[in-house]
């Protein structure tokens, strides 16, 4: 990069950013083309937990563009926003909403599928599904499903969204996402970012595993 | 007026014919599927490590379900759409090829796993694919009870 630029996502936030992308879209494939390996799936949804709780985390001791106090906007912020469309170098006030919808939605998905089974109670069953009701299992397959069309659907509106703006605005929002830099600014949330160090988000994952799998282990008395 | 009721009768009587044929043919299917998921349930529990693998059980399972499937294609006759409170869904007469042979996946899939499983690891690398059919199937082709 020949202009001067600065730090916008650290490492970590960026990793998690695509292992997300990588966790839906496998979601998906394991469901459509592993009927016959219900591990796979189990182990995609696990994956997905423990990365949505370390980002619940990380939201909190995270890079400072991480941080959900940096980005989750009140709705006068927004409006505001939408009036002068400002620069912002982490989300600006309406991504932040889309951000925190993304995380909330497959964070829902992963918990419905832990209750969830298939019609029969044959094949793929959550780890949870036998301590609850069959008409809850029941529900939370159908649930399942119906936030799968949901995720699909914020999916396109955030790929729609960040790629109309790449393009009319001339900022390189999907580079940035990947390279973690951007041109520096006069930007209306901060001048750069202040990374969250590795260390700490390696103990953040750690946490998140433990939050994730200790008490599905106790309860569901096995993982896969 | 006789021979209109008469028509009326005899038509009531060539309906109800078909009526009873139709239900017959759901109820007779729905009958079979529920033996192949009976068949296949002691095998799921092996599978979770719930059960101890057994020999006898899983060959005539796989025997079972492989029998059932060539049977099953035979009982999706065109008349029984509807009715019978059916889950089959009307995809299946719009992409019949791939319905039926889907079912002969099936056949072929518990055939080749009753010649190579033989012990808890083979059913655990071989039912796979058993597995996969029967919910590639029903992804596409039976109605989600909610
Ligand atoms: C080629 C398609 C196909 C395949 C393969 C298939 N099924 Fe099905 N299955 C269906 C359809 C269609 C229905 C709904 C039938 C109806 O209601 O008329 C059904 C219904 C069922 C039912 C419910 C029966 C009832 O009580 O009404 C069970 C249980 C079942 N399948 C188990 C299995 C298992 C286990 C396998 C694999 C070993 C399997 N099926 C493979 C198409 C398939």
């Amino acid at each position: 990069m020949k202009e001067a630029s600065v730090v916008a996502w650290d490492g970590p936030t960026r990793v998690f950013k695509w292992a997300l992308v990588f966790v839906v879209v496998d979601g998906w494939i394991s469901n459509k083309y592993g009927g016959g390996f219900p591990a796979w799936h189990k182990l995609n949804g696990y994956t997905a937990l423990v990365l949505i709780v370390f980002r619940i985390l990380w939201g909190f001791v995270g890079g400072s563009t991480a941080r959900f106090g940096s980005f989750v906007a009140m709705p006068g912020k927004v409006m505001a926003y939408l009036a002068d469309k400002k620069k912002f170098l982490g989300h600006n006030p309406l991504g932040g909403w889309m951000v925190v919808a993304l995380l909330a939605l497959v964070l829902a998905m992963a918990t419905t599928g832990l209750f969830s089974g298939d019609e029969d109670r044959l094949i793929i069953d959550g780890p949870l599904a036998k301590t609850v009701s069959d008409a809850t299992v029941e529900s939370a397959a159908l649930w399942h499903r119906r936030i799968f069309t949901a995720i699909e659907l914020f999916v396109l509106v955030h790929i729609a969204a960040n790629v109309i703006y790449a393009l009319t605005s001339r900022e390189p929002l999907i580079r940035a996402m990947i390279t973690g830099r951007k041109p520096a600014e006069d930007y209306a949330d901060m001048p750069a970012a202040e990374p969250g160090p590795w260390g700490r988000a390696l103990a953040c994952l750690a946490v998140a595993a433990f939050i994730v799998l200790a008490p599905i282990y106790i309860v569901g008395g096995r993982l896969l | 007026m006789k021979l209109k009721i008469a028509t009326i009768v005899g038509l009531a009587v060539a309906f109800s014919g078909v009526a009873v044929a139709q239900t017959d043919v759901i109820a007779q299917r729905k009958a079979i599927l529920k033996q192949v998921g009976e068949a296949t349930k002691p095998i799921a529990a092996m599978m979770k490590g719930e059960a101890p693998f057994d020999q006898a059980v899983v060959q005539k399972s796989l025997g079972l379900i492989a029998d059932d499937a060539k049977k099953l294609p035979a009982l999706f006759p065109a008349d029984s759409k509807t009715g019978g409170d059916t889950a089959a869904l009307p995809k299946i007469w719009e992409d019949k090829a791939k319905f039926e042979d889907l079912f002969a996946k099936l056949a072929a899939a518990a055939t080749a796993a009753q010649g190579t499983i033989k012990d808890q690891a083979s059913l655990k690398a071989n039912m796979g694919s058993v597995f996969g059919a029967c919910k590639s199937c029903h992804d596409d082709f039976r109605a989600k009870k909610s």
